[in-house]
């Protein structure tokens, strides 16, 4: 019911008064709601977790896909086609499921750049480069076809193999248990054994990857364990168990990376003069002859027990540093994943051959987007679920990128493996960046209780009249107006 | 075929290039010098220094460019990476407990002993990355090879003191040099800091002198400290120096007996030596004008030093002293009845206090006295977090009150930027001979926000030492003065809720008054009178 | 010019009290009073100013650290006009402060429209005499310049000299960036006349083009001060440190406003967002208030005065103590709502704020929550004389009170 102004009074009507009119109160709720909405802008800009979309259905669209390798192999000098079909049909039933598509083709089909060669000998299998050399004879078929599919699809031992890094450190590091015991080697000549035995690995290996290599020499690098003392004199050995444990990290400085690439680790071990010769034993507990042991995706240790002839400290012989240094070079081969040629067959021992890169470079290109698509799908799904979750232009960016590199890898892995693997390591990488994005942590733990907690006190307080009278004007407003219509009908 | 060939013979070329440049002559030396003060103290001090001949410090030109392979002998591999990964020409670290007192010790034999940590480098420029980036990085690094929390040696610490803190050599790049310098006074050097340091040692603490290094021991010292020095010396290459000082109180376990031996300070003997050392040497300052013994024989004993050959001298070495004459306390430092060959004594004598008893101001007073008979120009320094600000134009300097404007010079001063920059204070001193100039300044203390203070607010926050180095006559040796402990205001730390909560309440309940007169609508009642 | 005749109209009092404040500013009260966090704040201390002017002749940029935020005006101004000696600025400040009250008194007189009035001599002592803002005069607070800018700003309106009434606000924005809450009135103001019209309210005639064209100047005259400004400074790094610090609040030092302690026990995510707010929450006052009282533009003024010092990110007592004098002018709205209450809250919290900031920082006994309590209490006491005096400016026009009649709100 409508107030109605007591009568006998001096006072004044507030409602004839002209700042009551209703144009006038309108007026001012509405002059405070557009600061209020123009504030909003600002109010968004100020708190808000920046939450980009990520390309959800192009990172869930990878999984269907998979990376297929044409490989064409030349038979030379073998005109007999029925030869060509029958091995590739023994071969597909070998490799079919590794991503290679074998073409066998005869010498007069088009010949490719990168193409496989087979040529006949009469006796000897030798393999160099994308050439192999081998007594083909219908009988020999079916083992030329074993051959060829560990050539391009190798057995390794990929618990060994590193994980893939464009670049590696190898550190080298001639320790001696201690020095101050004696006849302790102080000096080694690394530049020379590093450019004999590792260079030309290094240097074929160049379109994997990049290698930084460093060395140090120590002088008391004690062990964490005591070897045990072996009967009749026969020195002190090295267990199993102990080779699992043989690594002080805590009193031995070895190589730590200042940058963020996967450090190599490369050990001459030279036993106190107290505790040679130091074996490594069997599972039997007898001395094996081997001196030599890998550790996984870590590096490869050399125990060199020094004559007992030499005398004080001294420079590491030659003839020992060249078959420690060859030891090296084999377990560098081993940890990059670097196949051998299959028994059998011979090559030239000093450089690897195409087959070997060729299977490597493609097996590293099936892990590397592998585990990149793994890792998209990983962001995706976290994004997903952790709705504080802050979304940067360059977690963004950098999952487009990668998803742009695996597409092109796909289309690449007909024409160039080098290609390949490099957008998938490209790939990989910046899906890894996305994933550890510092920026992605930032709101992690400020919840949204917490949050209406803080806006609370004033909001509840302070906008609430606003709404309300907002709200009393707007019904008023329409009553009026359909009472302007009553009236009017 | 050919491509193969190709590569067969670009790797032998590289093989003949020579893939890496090793260096041919690296050096390890190691000094132990040992000395009783005037007070009767006893002043160890370690120094380990490698020389890796012929090298030059990276050139920050190259940094994007592969650098070459890293082959060490004795020169530390963690360290080396760090400084050719950032391109640092000159290093120092150090970290420092207790407080050296210049009056009773003199000079030390290693400069850097403010309290606490410390570090400066000269940092060529010319990189991609700039010079405060790497300075970043390298702080970053040396904190998890020391396993200290240089990390907090940020941007709010760091100044550039040119000239209190000057180079050695530097090597002539075409583009120039730049010095970064920090300190943490609250940096505390435990076991933790020690076992890092000896890592970079050769012989690690397990031969040599190095194996004194007792960190049960030293740590429970008078004094102690430890450094970290990288400098190049053109004519040799790039030397890593470690240093360890300490001051011991063999008075302590005997109120009037100086003797001392490794025994008793270290409760160590040296049982083997260090095979790759060049030199290892333990020099014994030796009284004068006073009756002493020493065991055992040393290698040689001229001009007041006694020095042992570790190599040469049987194991396990345990050098020892004993002074028949007992020590008298009270006369030790006025009238010293024997002499020793003492440390360069310091002519200057500061006292720096903050003075103010209230939480948002005060006034730094600083009294310099300078005993030396010539009139000495020193280069004094002031650095400050930006939590302490000063008022330059209450500077004044004075000598008995008088006030004495034209003592100070070539002023250059570095603003502090809340939040966000540290203060430097820079100025050429006069101190006039046989006179105490008194400096003071007003300061004012910042507030800071809740989230900036420590978790230990209500314990204050160190400031760090000023920096004296006398220019022209006197020896240019740093003096550093005591560190000062500031108390600044506190929020209440539980509060924030309730803040929130009470402020934004207030504002609207008054906007929400104002709200209601501007928009709702008055009407006249009759009141019905009783 | 007038000052002259209005001195002998103003008779013997207006002399006596500015004589007296001459006296009272040559004592060495400002030595004590000039670190007081509630007469100053760090936008306003002379301590800072001394410092950047020190800076300044010695070739260090002022604006490159964090201490000094006054504007570069006022660096031109003391480095070559005015000596910065302490007794020289202790009278240039009390001078500041009698032409305050001088403006104050004319606007006054242009308000009821005659020369002379029995109530000149008590407007005036209302400005001289207000311990709110002599303490800040005497502790060389330069918001002593603030506001007797602002009072000329609005006594040329009132005489309806533009020019000089947007010059002098555009000055006054120079010197503080909140002060942009006043251009609206003054303009309105400029548009109509100073009379009293909260009797019989009624629609503002407005005059477009006029307004336009003031806003014009305002504009021009901003221009050219902010190009002086960034001459005398040599850079643009004074906007940040002077504009901006009363936006982003870098200085947590203590003052009676409601932010200092807010921002210092605030979350870092909620910054930003709550700056943001405190300051839009300042402008959100300007346009209803000066439609509400569109018919009288110096009340409206007089309300805007009361809301920043209630709510500005760096208040010193000045900028309530202008507020509380300013209620002098008005007579008419004495009948107010609550007076007691308000001035009990006032004195509640002027005694008690310099105690408990004393027992805070100097004794150490008592903590940061004794301050900020009584800064919420002086808060309260700033904004019930706020909202007393927008209700009994509204009430005018209903009429006097009346006994059995009470007038409420819907």
């Amino acid at each position: 019911m409508p107030h109605v102004h007591p009568q006998h009074t001096t006072l004044r009507d507030p409602s004839k008064l002209f700042y009551q009119t209703e144009y006038n109160r309108r007026l001012i709720i509405a002059s405070y709601w557009v600061i209020l909405i123009a504030a909003i802008p600002i109010w968004w800009h100020t708190t808000s977790i920046q939450r980009l979309s990520l390309p959800t259905s192009r990172v869930h669209s990878q999984a269907g896909k998979q990376l297929r390798f044409p490989v064409e192999i030349t038979l030379e000098n073998i005109r007999d086609v029925s030869l060509s079909a029958a091995l590739q049909q023994l071969i597909h039933e070998r490799i079919g499921g590794s991503g290679l598509e074998v073409r066998v083709r005869n010498q007069d089909n088009a010949h490719s750049v990168e193409s496989y060669t087979v040529s006949a000998h009469n006796d000897i299998a030798f393999a160099s480069q994308r050439h192999l050399m081998y007594p083909v004879r219908s009988a020999t078929l079916p083992i030329l076809a074993d051959t060829l599919s560990t050539l391009l699809v190798p057995l390794t031992n990929s618990h060994h193999v590193a994980h893939y890094s464009p670049r590696y450190r190898l550190a080298f590091t001639l320790l001696n248990e201690d020095a101050a015991a004696g006849q302790a080697i102080t000096s080694w000549d690394i530049s020379g054994a590093i450019s004999h035995h590792l260079l030309p690995i290094l240097d074929s290996l160049s379109a994997l990857h990049n290698f930084t290599i460093e060395s140090q020499v120590q002088y008391h690098a004690p062990l964490a364990f005591s070897p045990i003392s072996l009967l009749d004199g026969a020195g002190f050995g090295l267990t199993p168990e102990d080779l699992t444990v043989f690594i002080n990290s805590a009193e031995w400085t070895l190589s730590s990376s200042v940058s963020n690439d996967p450090v190599l680790h490369f050990i001459a071990f030279i036993p106190s003069a107290s505790r040679r010769p130091l074996q490594i034993l069997n599972s039997q507990g007898r001395p094996s002859s081997s001196y030599t042991f890998l550790l996984p995706q870590w590096g490869g240790i050399v125990v060199y027990n020094p004559p007992p002839e030499l005398q004080e400290s001294t420079h590491f012989p030659p003839s020992a540093l060249n078959s420690v240094f060859s030891t090296f070079a084999t377990q560098l081969l081993t940890l990059l994943g670097v196949a051998d040629v299959p028994a059998g067959v011979k090559t030239d021992s000093s450089v690897l051959t195409g087959w070997q890169l060729d299977a490597l470079l493609r097996r590293r290109a099936l892990e590397n987007s592998a585990e990149a698509q793994e890792t998209l799908r990983s962001i995706v799904k976290i994004v997903d679920q952790i709705e504080n979750m802050p979304v940067g232009q360059d977690v963004r960016g950098d999952v487009q990128n990668s998803l742009t590199a695996l597409d092109q890898m796909y289309t690449s892995a007909s024409t160039s493996l080098n290609d390949t693997l490099h957008q998938s390591a490209d790939a990989l990488s910046l899906a890894s960046r996305a994933f550890f994005n510092p920026g992605m942590l930032a709101l992690l733990y400020f919840p949204a209780e917490h949050k209406y907690a803080v806006y609370m006190p004033l909001f509840a307080s302070a906008v609430i009249p606003l709404i309300a009278t907002a709200a009393r004007e707007i019904r008023a407003w329409r009553r009026q107006r359909r009472e302007v219509q009553g009236v009017q009908q | 075929m050919l491509h193969w060939k190709c590569r067969l013979l670009w790797s032998l070329y590289f093989t003949l290039a020579g893939f890496s440049h090793s260096f041919s002559s690296e050096t390890f030396e190691e000094e132990l010098t040992v000395q009783t003060l005037r007070d009767g103290k006893v002043a160890t001090r370690f120094s380990f220094s490698t020389v890796l001949g012929g090298a030059t410090p990276r050139n920050p030109h190259n940094l994007s460019i592969e650098d070459d392979s890293q082959h060490y002998t004795l020169f530390p591999l963690t360290l080396g990476q760090i400084l050719r990964e950032y391109a640092v020409t000159e290093l120092h670290l150090t970290l420092n407990a207790g407080k050296w007192n210049y009056d009773r010790w003199g000079y030390p034999d290693e400069e850097g002993v403010g309290t606490g940590a410390e570090l400066w480098a000269w940092i060529g420029d010319g990189a991609v990355a700039t010079v405060d980036e790497r300075w970043r990085d390298l702080r970053n690094a040396l904190a998890g090879l020391f396993c200290a929390s240089l990390g907090s040696l940020d941007e709010l610490r760091t100044t550039a003191p040119a000239l209190t803190f000057t180079p050695g050599a530097l090597p002539d790049w075409p583009l120039p040099h730049a010095i970064r310098h920090a300190s943490l006074p609250s940096e505390h050097v435990c076991t933790e800091n020690l076992t890092p340091f000896l890592k970079l040692l050769p012989c690690k603490s397990l031969s040599g002198i190095a194996s004194l290094l007792n960190s049960h021991r030293l740590f429970d010292a008078d004094w102690h400290g430890m450094g970290l020095h990288v400098s190049w010396l053109p004519d040799d290459g790039v030397q890593v120096r470690l240093t360890f000082q300490a001051v011991t109180d063999p008075l302590r376990a005997s109120s009037n007996k100086r003797d001392w031996s490794f025994a008793s300070i270290f409760d160590r003997s040296i049982e083997r030596a260090c095979p790759v050392a060049a030199s290892s040497r333990i020099v014994v300052a030796l009284p004068v004008n006073a009756a002493y013994s020493i065991n055992p024989q040393p290698s040689s004993d001229e001009q007041g030093y006694a020095t042992f050959n570790v190599a040469e001298q049987a194991k396990p070495l345990d050098v020892s002293m004993q002074w028949p004459a007992n020590f008298e306390h009270s006369k030790s430092i006025r009238l010293a009845t024997y002499s020793v060959t003492p440390f360069a004594e310091s002519p200057l004598s500061i006292r720096r206090t903050l003075k103010g008893s209230t939480q948002d101001h005060g006034k730094l007073s600083v009294f310099i006295q300078n005993d030396a008979t010539t009139t000495t120009e020193v280069a004094y320094l002031e650095t400050m977090p930006w939590i302490v600000q000063f008022y330059l134009h209450t500077l004044t300097v004075s000598i008995d009150n008088i006030v004495r404007d034209d003592l100070l010079k070539n002023i250059s001063y570095t603003p502090p930027v809340p939040h966000s920059r540290a203060m430097m204070f820079q100025a050429v001193l006069v101190l006039p001979a046989r006179s105490t100039v008194h400096l003071t300044i007003d300061i004012t203390k910042a507030f800071l926000r809740y989230t900036e203070h420590p978790p230990d607010a209500q314990r204050g926050w160190d400031l760090p030492p000023a920096v004296l180095v006398p220019l022209g006559g006197l020896a240019r040796q740093r003096i550093y003065t005591p560190t000062l402990l500031v108390d600044l205001a506190t929020p209440d730390f539980s509060m924030p809720y309730n803040v929130i909560i009470f402020t934004c309440t207030l504002i609207a309940f008054i906007f929400g008054s104002v709200f209601n007169y501007l928009t709702r609508k008055f009407v006249v009642l009759y009141k019905e009178s009783n | 010019m007038n000052l002259k005749r209005s001195l002998d109209a103003g008779g013997i009092v207006f002399p006596v009290l500015v004589g007296g404040r001459l006296l009272l500013a040559l004592t060495n009260l400002s030595g004590a009073l000039k670190r007081d966090h509630q007469l100053s704040s760090p936008l306003t201390s002379y301590l800072n100013l001394q410092e950047g002017i020190f800076l300044f002749k010695n070739g260090v940029d002022p604006y490159s650290g964090g201490v000094f935020r006054h504007s570069p005006l006022f660096l031109a101004l003391f480095t070559t006009v005015l000596p910065a000696s302490r007794t020289v600025s202790s009278i240039i400040w009390t001078l500041c402060d009698a032409l305050g009250a001088w403006a104050l008194v004319q606007v006054w007189r242009a308000r009821q429209q005659v020369a002379k009035t029995s109530r000149d001599s008590l407007i005036a002592a209302a400005y001289l005499l207000n311990p709110y803002l002599f303490l800040p005069t005497l502790a060389l607070s330069t918001s002593s310049f603030e506001n007797t800018l602002a009072l000329l700003a609005l006594m040329f309106a009132a005489r309806g000299d533009a020019s000089r009434s947007l010059l002098a606000a555009a000055l006054l924005l120079q010197f503080s960036l909140s002060s942009i809450l006043l251009l609206a009135p003054l303009l309105l103001l400029l548009a109509s006349s100073p009379v009293s019209q909260l009797a019989s309210p009624r629609a503002f005639s407005a005059n477009g083009k006029s307004i336009t064209s003031f806003v014009a100047e305002f504009l021009a005259y901003t221009t050219v001060l902010t190009l002086a400004s960034t001459l005398v400074s040599g850079g643009w790094a004074w906007i940040p440190q002077t504009w901006g610090a009363s936006l982003t609040l870098p200085d947590l030092t203590p003052n009676v406003g409601v932010w200092w302690y807010f921002f210092t026990e605030m979350f870092d995510h909620f910054r930003p967002f709550f700056l943001m707010v405190f300051s839009v929450h300042l402008l959100i006052y300007v346009a209803p208030v000066c439609i509400k009282f569109q018919y009288d533009p110096l009340y409206a003024a007089f309300v805007l005065l009361g809301v920043l010092g209630t709510f500005k990110s760096y208040p010193s007592m000045a900028d309530p103590g202008l507020f509380i004098s300013m209620i002098a002018i008005f007579p008419e709205i004495f009948p107010c709502k609550h007076p007691i209450v308000t001035a009990l809250l006032h004195l509640h919290a002027a005694l008690l704020m310099p105690l408990f900031h004393h027992l805070w920082l100097n004794q150490g006994t008592g903590n940061a929550n004794f301050f900020y309590a009584t800064t919420l209490v002086f808060a309260c006491a700033n904004g019930a004389a706020l909202t007393d005096c927008i209700w009994a400016g509204l009430m005018i026009a209903i009429g006097e009170p009346q006994e059995d009649y009470v007038v409420v709100q819907e």
